[in-house]
């Protein structure tokens, strides 16, 4: 009747004149949602900062060290999200990524491989190190920090005792197309960074791969008893996270040209992807974690680097500023995660 | 599979398992039939999860047999027991609280367009399913963590039901939680019922709520079941009697030594 | 009248005198003019510098006035307490030449922060980079880069290979390394070393700043032609944990004839456990190492250990800023030059003053101050 026809048309929805806000908010919102917005917001915040600060920060050279500072961490960081989120953590990577290089060089070198076979090899053996690590997690039952701690130090005694601590210089077969594409080459080890988180990505949020990680650190009894094989789970990331080492070991030696023994520092480069992960939103106790967000971190870690070395910090004040940098990071990240999550439905 | 005809879904017979010295079972003979509910009572350490464990093949019996419709079986391992279609929902609930209730429901039988996660469909697939079995769930894009217990436990069972299981074992569903989401798994068991083809046995410990949906009450005493009677012929009272009874029988007598029935106080009612 | 001096016009006006007089006393007539011109001139002299230092404030000394330009240290060991000194000689030299310096790298010797720190210092258009080069192949890309870019490089503390520089730096400043320990070993020999085993201590080996000095310790004690046996020991780029290490390897070999160490920390944690054994009493003929730690001197002192020696690493702060900052200011014309600081051995008899005086070129204080000396200095 027209009373109700004309009911509804005064009921008609407000902003008609204003779409565009309506999609603004809906996409920020969307945008909230995400667990990585908050390390986002850190990240380009620190960007703004620094360029601020000093006027080199974006130039195309500086951006080239600060992607190269992100990568290695990142790529290892992106295996490392999926052993955390599986309820694991994995020591041992950094002295793996140290000893891929120096394999590479024995290989090559001593029982003259050709170079690509070397490094697939290389990338092999490095897999195999992460089935060791995830077979005495898994079937021993030791905690996997115990058991990642103990594959450290030996790979660090493996890599000090046969390369007597020197080091190496890069076997010339490598020199040219490889070496470039490998880290020389001012982008490429960003692009190879890139690709592989951008895989990881894919394979923790599409695959069911990636679910069953999920499940075997959120619930390790009940993805058992839903049928899950919590131990290949478990065993695959671990390989994978080390095949990662490998690969990122062997990028920073063709990036500087080197190898040096104490290219994982020890534990340096593996605290930088744990650290990585973690402000980027992985839960160190297992069950959710972000690749992407990871990735933030890495580079928030990086920039903060980066950007202190510009400004001109020495070295002694600068431990104390990064402290608190990351104090300061981590504490707006977890103070935009709550506005976010307060604000979803 | 060959029927013979009866609608009989699980025949028990004499079943024993004894673990080390303590006999959790002695002689249980139990009968499920097709499309019924049978509710399993007992004390706390009267075997109920030891027997529902045998039932779905995690345990195997130190005698007697089993029969699933019709046909002896001898269940050796919980996938070969899910193979026949007996499904049991723990406690626990096999939940991975991160992942939404779509991916729940398809928990290592999940749906691919290789090599990817076929989410929309499994998406559609769930969502069809929750609505036939009249599951009140708002989304199945939220959080499994963000429901509350009752829905959570509607999943699991929807979820057993789903792959196909004709015996489903329900162990304490009714456990920690309020009337309300207690009266949500209710309705799915009716549900389940009006249905016909699901078996299903629940043990739970509120006897008011479990015969609004049982057809028939199992007492578990003394290793064996001492009491079945259809719930029409029985009461609240008779069963708590019962179970209380025996309990201060056992108290005094201390003929069988328990352990676990000695061990635990009585539950306050 | 010849041409006065515009200097001296200028003084004499700041006599204020009238015309006449003026003329007068530029013509240079008369006792009276003579003696005016005498003050005159005496004052003018005196408002001539504060005219001159006006004029030139922003300059250091006599220097023209410069911008503050930014030198950038890139250490492989930043927070090790050996480059303290190196820290306060560029600052000090940055504060008389009104520059200023900025101390980084890397904590734990990972070359890869320190390629990092280069190509930061490259990005950020530093005036000068002086870099402690450690390894052979991974700095001569960013060394290259810098110098293409216009930014003088100088390296300290460690140049690369004993065979190959391993950049194209403009000089180093430091202390010949595979020299140094050569002469370690020789010095070894000389106060007493016939034969048995003797141990060297090194805190990472392989480290290009440290290895070539075993390799010089080990090589004089081959060529000494002695019956002596000659072991080479990686302790710890972390001081307490050499200290372990030694302490372990001391108990493990009781009978050693000689004890020595090519780092700062490795040599104090030796002259420790040299006196907690006793083990001077027990065989042990020689001990000695380098640098000048306080716990070194002490044990010097003390006589657990035989000699140390001085790098001088004051000088290696100083010198790289005074070299680069002549270089930016020459445009070129003045070049650093190789620079040997110093191998001086502390032992016994000269250790005294290292002891008694705290001062900002030992590191030990962060005072400025004139360290008084007397008497004559020792020479052979």
């Amino acid at each position: 009747m027209s009373d109700t026809i004309e009911a509804t048309e005064r009921v008609e929805p407000a902003p008609a004149g204003r779409p565009s806000r309506s999609i603004l908010r809906r996409v920020g919102e969307e945008f909230l949602r995400r667990r990585e917005a908050s390390v986002l917001v850190v990240a380009v915040g620190l960007g703004v900062y620094f360029a601020s600060a000093h006027p080199a920060f974006l130039t195309e050279p500086n951006l080239v060290n600060i992607s190269q500072a992100t990568a290695p961490a990142a790529i290892i960081a992106a295996g490392m999200v999926l052993v955390l989120v599986s309820g694991e953590i994995d020591l041992s990577v950094g002295v793996v990524a140290a000893l891929a290089p120096f394999n590479m060089h024995y290989l090559i070198d001593y029982y003259s491989v050709p170079a690509i076979p070397a490094i697939l090899l290389v990338l092999l053996i490095s897999a195999a190190i992460g089935f060791i690590n995830g077979a005495v997690t898994v079937f021993l039952k030791v905690p996997s920090f115990v058991t990642t701690l103990g594959t450290l130090y030996l790979i660090t005694g493996v890599v000090l005792t046969t390369s007597h601590a020197y080091p190496v210089p890069i076997p010339p077969e490598t020199e040219g197309t490889i070496r470039t594409w490998l880290g020389a080459a001012p982008w490429s080890t960003l692009i190879w960074c890139l690709l592989i988180v951008g895989f990881f990505h894919v394979l923790l949020t599409r695959t069911p791969w990636g679910l069953h990680t999920i499940a075997v650190g959120g619930n390790l009894l009940g993805a058992t008893e839903a049928g899950i094989r919590a131990g290949r789970i478990k065993i695959g990331n671990f390989m994978m996270v080390s095949t990662l080492g490998g690969f990122a070991g062997i990028l920073e030696a063709f990036r500087i040209n080197t190898i040096d023994p104490n290219i994982g520092g020890g534990t340096q480069i593996m605290f930088i992807a744990v650290s990585a992960a973690v402000i980027g939103g992985t839960a160190l106790a297992g069950g959710s974690g972000t690749v992407l967000g990871a990735f933030l971190g890495a580079l928030v870690l990086a920039e903060l680097q980066n950007g202190m070395n510009l400004i001109g910090i020495s070295a002694n004040p600068y431990f104390l500023i990064l402290g608190i940098a990351i104090l300061v990071s981590m504490i707006a990240n977890v103070y935009l995660s709550r506005l976010r999550r307060a604000g979803r439905v | 599979m060959a029927a013979d005809g009866s609608g009989e879904a699980l025949r028990v017979e004499h079943v024993a398992k004894r673990f080390g010295g303590v006999t959790a079972l002695a002689d249980v003979n139990l009968h499920l039939a097709k499309g019924e509910v049978l509710g399993l009572i007992g004390d706390n350490g009267a075997g109920k999860s030891t027997l529902i464990k045998i039932l779905c093949g995690f345990h195997q019996p130190d005698a007697g047999k089993l029969s699933v419709a019709g046909e002896e079986v001898v269940l050796r391992s919980v996938d070969h027991a899910r193979s026949l279609g007996i499904d049991t929902v723990y406690q626990d609930l096999a939940l991975v609280n991160e992942l939404t209730v779509y991916h729940n429901m398809f928990l290592n039988r999940e749906l691919v367009r290789w090599p990817l996660l076929h989410n929309r469909r499994m998406r559609r697939l769930a969502r069809e399913h929750l609505d036939d079995m009249g599951v009140n769930i708002p989304s199945v894009d939220v959080e499994v963590a963000k429901l509350s217990g009752g829905q959570r436990q509607a999943i699991a069972v929807a979820r057993s039901v789903y792959t196909e299981a004709k015996i489903l074992l329900l162990d304490e569903p009714l456990a920690a939680m309020g009337a309300k989401e207690g009266a949500l798994i209710l309705d799915l068991v009716r549900e389940l019922k009006a249905k016909g083809d699901v078996s299903v046995i629940i043990i739970a410990h509120n006897y008011g709520q479990i015969l609004e949906v049982c057809d028939r009450i199992n007492l578990l005493q003394h290793g064996s079941i001492t009491f079945d009677k259809p719930t029409s012929e029985t009461s609240v009272q008779e069963l708590t009697d019962l179970v209380v009874a025996e309990y201060r029988a056992a108290r005094t007598q201390k003929l069988r030594p328990d352990p676990s029935t000695d061990a635990r106080p009585a539950p306050g009612r | 009248m010849s041409k006065v001096d515009p200097v001296v016009e200028q003084a004499v006006d700041t006599l204020g005198l009238n015309k006449v007089t003026r003329r007068r006393l530029l013509g240079g007539v008369g006792l009276t003019s003579a003696s005016l011109a005498a003050s005159a001139l005496l004052a003018a002299c005196t408002n001539n510098d504060d005219k001159k230092s006006t004029a030139a404030a922003a300059g250091a000394g006599d220097f023209p006035s410069t911008p503050k330009w930014k030198f950038v240290f890139v250490c492989h060991v930043t927070t090790n307490s050996f480059f303290t000194p190196t820290q306060y000689g560029a600052q000090d030299a940055c504060s008389l030449l009104n520059c200023e310096f900025q101390f980084t790298g890397s904590k734990d010797s990972i070359v890869a922060e320190m390629v990092n720190a280069t190509n930061t210092a490259i990005s950020a258009k530093a005036d000068g980079i002086a870099l402690a080069v450690v390894d052979k192949d991974a700095f001569r890309a960013p060394v290259d880069k810098a110098l293409d870019a216009g930014i003088p490089v100088v390296s300290y503390n460690a140049d690369g290979a004993r065979d190959d520089k391993g950049t194209n730096r403009l000089a180093y400043i430091g202390q010949g390394l595979y020299e140094s320990g050569f002469a370690l070993g020789q010095r070894a020999i000389e106060a007493g070393l016939d034969s048995g085993e003797v141990v060297g201590f090194i805190a990472t080996p392989g480290a290009l700043n440290i290895q070539p000095r075993i390799d010089g310790a080990s090589d004089a004690i081959k060529q000494s032609g002695k019956s002596l046996k000659f072991t080479p020991v990686g302790t710890n780029a972390d001081v307490p944990k050499g200290l372990s290490i030694i302490d372990a390897y001391a108990q493990g070999h009781s009978n050693l004839a000689g004890m020595l160490a090519v780092d700062a920390g490795s040599t104090s944690s030796v002259g420790q456990v040299v006196q907690k054994y006793k083990m001077r009493d027990k065989g042990l003929k020689v001990a000695g190492g380098f640098d000048l730690v306080p716990e070194t001197l002490n044990a010097i002192n003390g006589g657990s250990l035989d000699f140390t020696i001085d790098q001088q690493p004051y000088l290696q702060g100083f010198l790289p800023v005074l070299y680069l900052y002549l270089y930016k200011l020459s445009g070129g014309l003045i070049f650093p030059s190789e620079t040997n600081t110093g191998l001086l051995f502390v032992t016994k008899d000269n250790v005294k003053p290292y002891l008694e005086t705290k001062t900002r070129f030992e590191g030990s204080s962060t005072e400025q101050q004139v360290v008084p000396r007397s008497g004559a200095i020792a020479h052979a």
